[in-house]
């Protein structure tokens, strides 16, 4: 399939050997290839409207929102209203971040290390302890957020930032050590035998060896990492839905008894979405591979 | 790489356990004691609107009663029908944009490119825009559909249990079919095409091609996306709660919204944790048949 289409993109070639065989063959390759372009151009508007529509409604005017005309004058009038105006969510948006940067300062460190100790040592456990860290993808959020429920009401933690951070650890810390040990597996073993040839330290070697030759898994690692907390919304309902709601959350306040403030919420729609699209085409490629633990080469 | 004698292996051992030591505290403190403490408050009545301590054991009534709940029984055939449906859909749609895509030029790199964007849009505001777009009165997919398919013009999307769910399943396959696409074109890129002009030097068609040589080796792959999707399915949550709120009625309420609504809207604690270790034991199974399959790849 793949030499037929790359025939068809390439300009034909001049004066065929066989140009009878060339001249039955081009009306179908020509057809193929505009059903080809459409169903692309069906696949970018299947991927891109959703967004697009979003980010148009966010600037429309109160008067527009309800219409589905893509013709308006553009206003920050939405924007001025999530941040600072009548419905502030700007509480939430810092919230958001604290949160995801602190669960990521957290995680990435503990992560880096188990991943090293995956990596680079056999030990009693191995196998089973890289299982289990696989199968904490599969736990579904209601059985963790119930019984922090209960422990931080007697905690008096409810609705603090420190309850969401702890939480979120659930979903980062396995997630990154799966991810960061393909980093390190690839980290040729040749050098960290020389550096402990020279008397390197464990220590030493962690810090000064490994870290920097793992920083690419670690940027992939931070944005993931990132992307879980950000994006987050069973545990914030659950545990946070005041003081320290994140934006998820914060979005629900939106949905008003006289409906739901549309314009508003496209424009803090836009605030959640934005960072993380910009983040996610940074690591593309690594998309498929974290989603799956590992298991799609 | 472990080492003959045996004191620097187990200094070895050591010196893992120590690497090991923060994370695996943390994983332990943040999901197997959840998980067990779940368990037990699953064979204690404990409504927190009542008590705040756990009241007494009641060993198994929780789970009867589960098993005697007509509401329980809804969300589980909602959660299976929804699951199914977006399985297929996803994986589905996701196998014909790889098929599609899956060929040089500057429109499929672009669109490769940006097939990872709607994963990245947080589920509950894929829930919230696609409510929007799907509103009777001034949704754009609406007015869309209405023009193309103008028998759908009286639908309420959202107000008609069959198309509630529909819609639902949509929010998630517009994330994951992308995805799954990019996961797939992976996939078809590592089929060496030697194997296919074979195919093609024998006089396959490209329609026996697809099913006699490119299905055949994508079968493993697409086995783990499967079980993978159905997990992320069974495990929905965030777009129900924005998309449709379970509703109309309970057409939309999936086990994981009912174990929420029961812990967090009622309160019954020991009930939702019941709720909630049933779910567990459904994702256990799954878990387990994806593990399988994919120590059988790695074996390969």
């Amino acid at each position: 399939m793949t030499d037929l289409t790359e025939r068809a993109v390439r300009p034909a070639p001049p004066a065929p050997a066989a140009p009878v065989r060339a001249r039955r063959v081009t009306p179908w390759q020509r057809a193929g290839r505009t059903l080809r372009t459409l169903a692309t151009l069906a696949i970018l508007f299947f991927v891109l409207f959703p967004v697009l529509w979003l980010a148009l409604t966010a600037f429309k005017p109160a008067s527009e929102v309800f219409s589905t005309s893509v013709v308006f004058a553009p206003t920050m009038d939405n924007f001025a209203e999530i941040l600072g105006g009548a419905s502030d969510l700007s509480r939430s948006l810092v919230n958001s971040v604290l949160i995801a940067v602190a669960t990521t300062l957290i995680s990435i460190p503990l992560a880096l290390l188990a991943a090293y100790a995956f990596s680079r040592f056999r030990f009693p456990g191995h196998r089973a302890m890289l299982l289990a860290i696989v199968a904490t993808q599969f736990i579904p959020g209601v059985a963790i957020a119930l019984p922090f429920l209960t422990l931080f009401r007697a905690l008096g933690l409810i609705d603090t930032h420190l309850s969401l951070i702890v939480v979120n650890l659930s979903l980062v810390v396995p997630y990154v050590t799966w991810l960061l040990k393909g980093f390190v597996d690839g980290l040729p073993i040749e050098i960290e035998e020389a550096a402990r040839l020279d008397g390197c330290g464990q220590v030493t070697l962690l810090w000064r060896m490994i870290t920097p030759l793992a920083a690419p898994g670690i940027f992939v690692s931070v944005v993931f990492s990132f992307l879980l907390s950000w994006n987050e919304f069973l545990f914030p309902t659950f545990l946070a839905r005041t003081e320290a709601s994140t934006l998820p959350v914060a979005l629900m306040t939106l949905v008003q008894p006289e409906g739901v403030a549309w314009g508003p919420m496209a424009a803090a729609g836009l605030l959640v979405m934005v960072p993380m699209l910009a983040l996610s085409l940074l690591v593309r490629k690594h998309f498929a591979q974290g989603m799956t633990m590992g298991a799609v080469k | 790489m472990t080492t003959t004698t045996s004191p620097p292996r187990r200094r070895r051992h050591a010196v893992a356990y120590l690497h090991l030591a923060p994370a695996l505290i943390a994983i332990v403190l943040t999901t197997v004691y959840p998980l067990a403490s779940a368990l037990i408050t699953s064979f204690r009545h404990w409504r927190l609107n009542e008590t705040r301590e756990p009241g007494e054991f009641v060993g198994l009534e929780q789970y009867q009663r589960a098993f005697t709940d007509a509401t329980f029984y809804n969300s589980a055939w909602v959660t299976l029908q929804y699951t199914v449906i977006s399985v297929v859909l996803s994986v589905g749609i996701g196998l014909l944009i790889a098929l599609v895509l899956n060929r040089p030029g500057r429109l499929s790199a672009l669109t490769k490119a940006l097939l990872i964007l709607p994963f990245a849009v947080a589920p509950a505001l894929k829930g919230f825009s696609w409510r929007f777009m799907f509103n009777p009165e001034y949704g754009v997919y609406d007015h869309m559909l209405g023009v193309v398919l103008p028998f759908t013009d009286d639908v309420n999307w959202l107000g008609d249990p069959f198309w509630a769910l529909m819609v639902l399943a949509m929010t998630e396959v517009w994330g994951w079919a992308p995805l799954i696409g990019l996961m797939l074109l992976g996939g078809l890129g590592s089929i060496s095409p030697e194997v296919r002009d074979a195919a093609r030097v024998d006089g396959a068609s490209p329609w026996q091609e697809f099913w006699r040589v490119t299905f055949p080796l994508l079968r493993p792959l697409l086995l783990i996306i499967v079980f993978l999707k159905a997990v992320f399915s069974v495990k929905v949550f965030d777009q129900v709660l924005t998309t449709t709120g379970g509703g109309p009625g309970r057409a939309t309420e999936t086990l994981n919204f009912f174990a929420y609504a029961q812990g967090f809207s009622f309160l019954d604690i020991g009930y939702a944790s019941a709720i909630s270790w049933i779910i567990v034991l459904v994702l256990g199974v799954l878990a387990a048949l994806y593990l399988i399959s994919m120590t059988r790849q790695e074996a390969k």
